[in-house]
This record gives structure tokens, sequence and C-alpha cells, in this order.
């Protein structure tokens, strides 16, 4: 019997086999969900009110971490949707995993190994909840929230033979708004790549089957040849202003909001580095305001500035990472508000994209300045402001860094309070920013670091109130899969109840990779 | 094998794989460039198979540099400027023209071999040219060997 046990045992670490904790048969509750969107609510204010979270600056003290499960990938782009009993996320490599949130045990795994880089979405109907999300690369999904079967697929919207699903969807009303940008971007680094042509887009599919309601690309011209490099291989333009991030609904004007990033070659768009203002119910554009002109940048700038494919001059990729936020002033008045990779950050009228007020936070660069997403608390009249400041090579912003976290006041972008991080060492791995999207809840911030770090700021004064370093080794995780904690980025902490669900590792851009999903709770309390 | 026939030194043999290992990359980038095949956005949709492309290209450019030269004389264009040959080990004459064909395969195979545990089969491949007899893996396996051709 020893012998069999010992077998077994060494055929098991050969294989690298690891054993998840199973509940399978166990469905979930799907009569309270924490988020209805990647900014938490349509208006992206990823904010969590009080009837969402019990987490406050008083008892933040008591977060103990409660469990944590090992990802398949050590760059996790996927942003959890929770419900009263569980969690939902996408485990790259594995599949979508719906996990207890009492013991991480696994109720249903939808296998897909593709690379899922969405927030979950959720649509109920005729009784039946319907989850969604996508892959980078191969679509959309949608599936039965009770068992994890597929219901549809589809591919991703549009013209882009190349296309990139990096932004979520957002879901009003049975039509899906799927943002898209574009692997082009990439493609250019190949020097015998005729560069570019794709442009980026917006476009709306029903949920009840995936078929298309209307397409927007961002650059409406169809791109000519403007010249030939190596005698034969074509350039052409125009190309890029893709849609990295989720768009932001606006119920009251009908209308949705979304930022473009740069061009890809030259001659540059007035639709790039832009924030758009399309009509609902057709695509049609409202209004636009461009806030970078004539930003051209592929990745072959990175090779070289004199890579045939980087346009000249090269322009400083200051996209529009993070999703615009509608809120309201504490005096009623509706703003739109736009962080930029440049460090500034706008405030809008939604009625006609007219500059209200203009704040710069950061010195900006390639990786932000804001990177992916800002948060507001409307009761304090506060927008949150996270800032990366990370070294982008030849892309970094001109200044002194200034990473950290920074409150402005709503109505008129005056600074209230910094948070400012220093590094805790001297390598890439240690830049002290915020680039990862945050989570604010009725008197605090969650913001996690590109140096691994998960801190709660209290969101009157700007001061620490909890710290937790996640760069080290998890051993003993609920996927039976040893985790390792790394850079957060991407989509940031989650606020659900009386727990705090975040990824860390983040292994693009040179940062530390990592795959736990941590889970914490506060103790002594029970989940609402 | 004749005793008159000199095998060839290992650094003529080496320097014969690295000019066709340059060679062939060289001439599919031409093709590339002159045909367009890879140069567009849609060459690289999922549905255009852009690494079967690829694989192709190198295909066509190898056989393109060598199979004249390997079916008439037992050589590849890095072997004909280094002026060494294939030959049957048992005749010492040009080998087969199939012995040659799998010969050219033999190593390329070897890389698609998937199982973490068999990727030492190409260094094992190549370490047997220090043997006495000169002949790697894929010599012995094809019943041929690398000559002095004068």
């Amino acid at each position: 019997m020893r012998r069999i046990t010992l077998a077994a045992v060494a055929i098991a670490a050969l294989c690298g086999h690891a054993n998840a904790t199973v509940c399978a048969g166990t469905t979930p509750g799907l009569a309270k969900f924490y988020s209805d969107a990647w900014g938490i609510d349509p208006s992206s204010t990823r904010f969590q009110p009080a009837e969402r979270t019990s987490i406050t600056a008083a008892n933040v003290g008591r977060l103990r971490l409660k469990w944590v499960y090992g990802l398949s990938t050590d760059a996790p782009r996927s942003y959890p949707l929770v419900t009263e009993d569980t969690i939902f996320i996408g485990d790259s490599g594995n599949g979508l995993v719906a996990l207890d949130r009492q013991s991480g045990c696994t109720r249903w795994t939808f296998k897909h190994e593709g690379s899922i880089g969405s927030a979950i979405l959720h649509e109920g109907k005729n009784g039946s909840t319907t989850l969604f999300f996508t892959d980078r690369t191969e679509g959309i999904f949608a599936l039965n929230a009770r068992d994890g079967t597929l219901r549809w697929k589809r591919a991703p919207p549009g013209d882009n033979p190349v296309p990139l699903l990096s932004g979520t969807p957002l879901i009003h009303d049975g039509t899906m708004f799927v943002p898209l940008s574009s692997f082009e971007v990439g493609l250019a680094a190949n020097p015998f790549y005729g560069c570019c042509t794709t442009s980026g887009g917006m476009a709306a599919i029903k949920t009840s089957n995936g078929d298309g309601l209307w397409y927007r690309r961002t650059i409406p011209t169809l791109p000519q040849v403007t010249g030939r490099h190596y005698w034969f291989v074509q350039n052409q333009a125009p190309s890029g202003a893709p849609a990295w991030a989720a768009p932001t609904f606006d119920a009251k004007r009908g209308l949705l909001y979304f930022g473009t990033g740069q061009n890809y070659s030259r001659p540059t768009t007035t639709t790039s580095d832009s924030i758009f203002a399309l009509d609902a119910s057709d695509g049609s554009i409202r209004w636009r305001h461009q806030f970078t002109s004539g930003d051209a940048y592929n990745t072959s700038c990175d090779l070289s500035e004199r890579h045939p494919n980087c346009p000249k001059p090269m322009g400083p990729d200051l996209d529009f990472g993070a999703p615009p936020i509608l809120a309201h002033t504490l005096d009623g008045r509706e703003l739109l508000l736009a962080g930029e990779k440049s460090g500034a950050v706008y405030a809008l009228n939604p009625d006609d994209g007219s500059v209200v007020w203009t704040h710069r936070a950061g010195r900006g660069g390639a990786l932000g300045g804001v990177h992916w997403g800002m948060a507001v608390n409307e009761a304090l009249g506060l927008l949150f402001v996270p800032v990366s400041d990370i070294v982008a090579g030849h892309l970094t912003g001109k200044g002194e860094a200034r990473p950290g976290l920074f409150a402005l006041d709503l109505a008129s972008g005056a600074l209230r309070w910094s948070h400012l991080r220093t590094a805790r060492c001297s390598d890439r791995t240690c830049s002290p920013g915020f680039s990862a999207a945050i989570v604010a809840g009725p008197d605090l911030v969650f913001a996690g670091s590109l140096d691994g770090k998960l801190e709660a700021i209290d969101a009157r004064s700007g001061k620490l109130l909890w710290s937790y370093d996640s760069w080290k080794d998890y051993p003993s995780t609920v996927s039976g899969k040893p985790a390792k904690g790394g850079a957060f980025d991407a989509h940031g902490p989650m606020l659900a109840g009386d727990q705090l669900i975040v990824s860390s590792g983040y292994g693009s851009f040179y940062q530390r990779g990592g795959n736990a999903l941590l889970v914490f709770e506060l103790s002594g309390n029970k989940t609402p | 094998m004749s005793a008159d026939l000199v095998l060839a030194g290992r650094g003529r043999r080496l320097v014969a794989t690295l000019i066709d290992v340059l060679l062939v990359p060289a001439l599919a980038i031409f093709i590339m460039l002159v045909t367009g095949v890879l140069e567009h956005a849609a060459d690289w949709s999922a549905t255009a198979r852009p690494m079967l492309r690829i694989f192709a290209l190198g295909v066509v450019s190898y056989l393109i540099l060598n199979i004249w030269l390997l079916w008439k004389r037992g050589q590849t264009v890095g072997k004909a400027m280094m002026g060494i040959a294939i030959v049957s080990t048992k005749s010492g004459v040009r080998a087969a023209f199939w012995r040659l064909t799998i010969r050219a395969l033999f190593f390329p195979t070897l890389y698609l071999i998937v199982w973490p545990w068999a990727a030492a089969f190409p260094l094992i491949d190549q370490l047997l040219i220090f043997g006495r007899r000169r002949r790697c893996g894929h010599d012995y396996v094809c019943g041929t060997s690398v000559i002095r051709r004068g």
C-alpha cells in the first residue's frame, strides 16, 4: 500500500498535478450581485456604497487574508463578479471558475484554454442568469450562471482581421457594447509588415444571441497606401485609435462614452487620444474631443525609432486607458471625468464634451499617468486619481515622477490631498506607482501598487489606514496550485460585502508576475 | 566506404550548415517581400493561419535553394560552397535521393517532438559527429557520410 501511495505522489509530482478544492454540484447563489459593470456600475464610478460593502475606515484594520487561489497565468487580466456566496473569475489557461466565497472551493469550471481578459458580466432574464466574458482574441462567451454551460459564443464584432478585446463590454437592457482594439500595434514590430490599416471601434450586439446591432469605427476613412519601404512593403494610414477600456453608459442622455488610443501610422486622425460620445441606439457620434493630436506610435518604436514602421516623428503614446466616469458634483452638476496616460485629468460637460477643468496629477508616460481607472465618491465630492508614473523608456513623461493617489475636488479639480509613494528598491519591479484601477468605499479607497502592496487610504484625509505586502509565495492554495504575489496592475481590487478580492501579479511590461487571487475578509464578521 | 574518400572536417560541416541556416530565411524573407504574403493585417488573422504560412515559406525556400543540388550532386548550397558532399557510406557514391530527403527532414523533425524529456535528441544527434567516423545521428539513420569533394 505504501508503495502505491509513494508511486501516486511521484506521478503527481512529475505531472505537476494539483488538486483544487472542489464543491461540485453546489449551485451558485444568484440573488445578489455586487457589481454591474467593469466600473462596478454603468457610470464607471468604481464606487461601492455601504449597501455593497461593510469595509470602512473604522474596521479596515480587521481585514485578514482568508484564502488564496493559485491562478494559471502570471498576468491575470480578469475582474471578478461576486454574488452572495460565489466569486466568478477568469482563470486564464483553465477557464472561468465559480468559487465559493467562504472556502474558495470550485463550484464549477467552464473549461477554456484562451486568455480571459475582461470583468465577468451578468444579466438576468426570465428567471435565468447569463454570465458574459471576453477572450482577448477569440470573442465573446455567454454562459449559464447556474452550471457554467455555454449558451453562445461569437467572434469579435467589426471589420478588424486582428481584433483585440481588451476593454470589458458593458450591458444595458439587452444590448452589449463591445470596445475594440487591435493587435496591429504589435504586428508593426515586424519590419516586413505593412503598417497599418486597422481602426479601433465600438460595437453593439444582442445579449440574447450575440447578433450584431451596429458597429462604429473610430476612424471612418479607409486606409490608403502612403509610401513603401524595402522597395515592396506598403506603408498605410490612417490606423489605430483603439478603444482599450470599458465604455460608460449615460441613461439620461442615451449616450455611450469611451476613450481612444493613439494612431499607429501617419498621417494621424482627429479621432485618436479622444473621448467619444455615441448615441447608444445607433452608434452615431454625438460629439468627440481630441486631447492629444498628432500622436502616432506602435511597438516597432520600442525596437528602434529608425524602424521602418515607427512613425516619424514618433508620438508620445498617450491613450485614454481608463473609462471616463460620469459623476455628480455636490451641487448636482454632471461631469464626465477622463484620466489620460499623460497624467492629466479632464472634467468635461457630458452634453457637448467641452472642458470644464483640467488638472495634471503626474508626469505621465506610455504606461501612465492615469493607466487603468480612477474612482469617485460623490457624497464627499472627490475624484480619486491613481498615478503610475513608471519609467517607460523613451516614452517617459517629462518632469518629476509623482507616483501615488490624489484626491481632487469634483467641482473644481483642485487638489484636496495626495498620498505619495516611495520605491522599496531601485529595480524596475519596485516602481511604487498605482497603475491598476482603484475602488472606493464609503470612506476609504483601495489601491494596489506596482511594487505589490495593497493599501487602504482614508478618503477624507489621504492617510494610510492599512497595508498588505503581497510579494511573497503562497505555497498552500485552494486551487492546489502554488501561488506567488507580484505587481498589482490592470483591473485592481473588488469590494463585496465584508470581502476584498484582488489578483496579485502582472508579468507584462517587465513587471513582477504572479498568480495569486487573494481574498481578504473582515475578521469576526459575517458576509452580508 | 572507399578508402580514397576523405571525410569532411567538422569545421567545414559547421560552416556549411551555418550558410544553409542563413540562406533559407534570407530567401524566405525575399519571397515574403515580393509576394506580400504576410504583409497585411488579414494575413495575420487566425483564419489565415500565419504560422502555417511562415512554415511553408521556410520549406519552399529550402527546396528552392537545395533541391537541384541535392538531387544532382548530393549537396546543399552550403555544402557546395564548402566543397563537401553527402555520399552513401556503403557505396561511396551519391546517396539515393530518397535517403537525402529523409536526411534533410530528420533534424527538423527532431524539434517537432514535443515531450520535454526529448529535448536532448537534437543535441545527441549533433554530438555524435565527434565520434571517429564523424557521422551525426541522421547520417547513421540514413546510411550517409559527408566527404570532401575536391
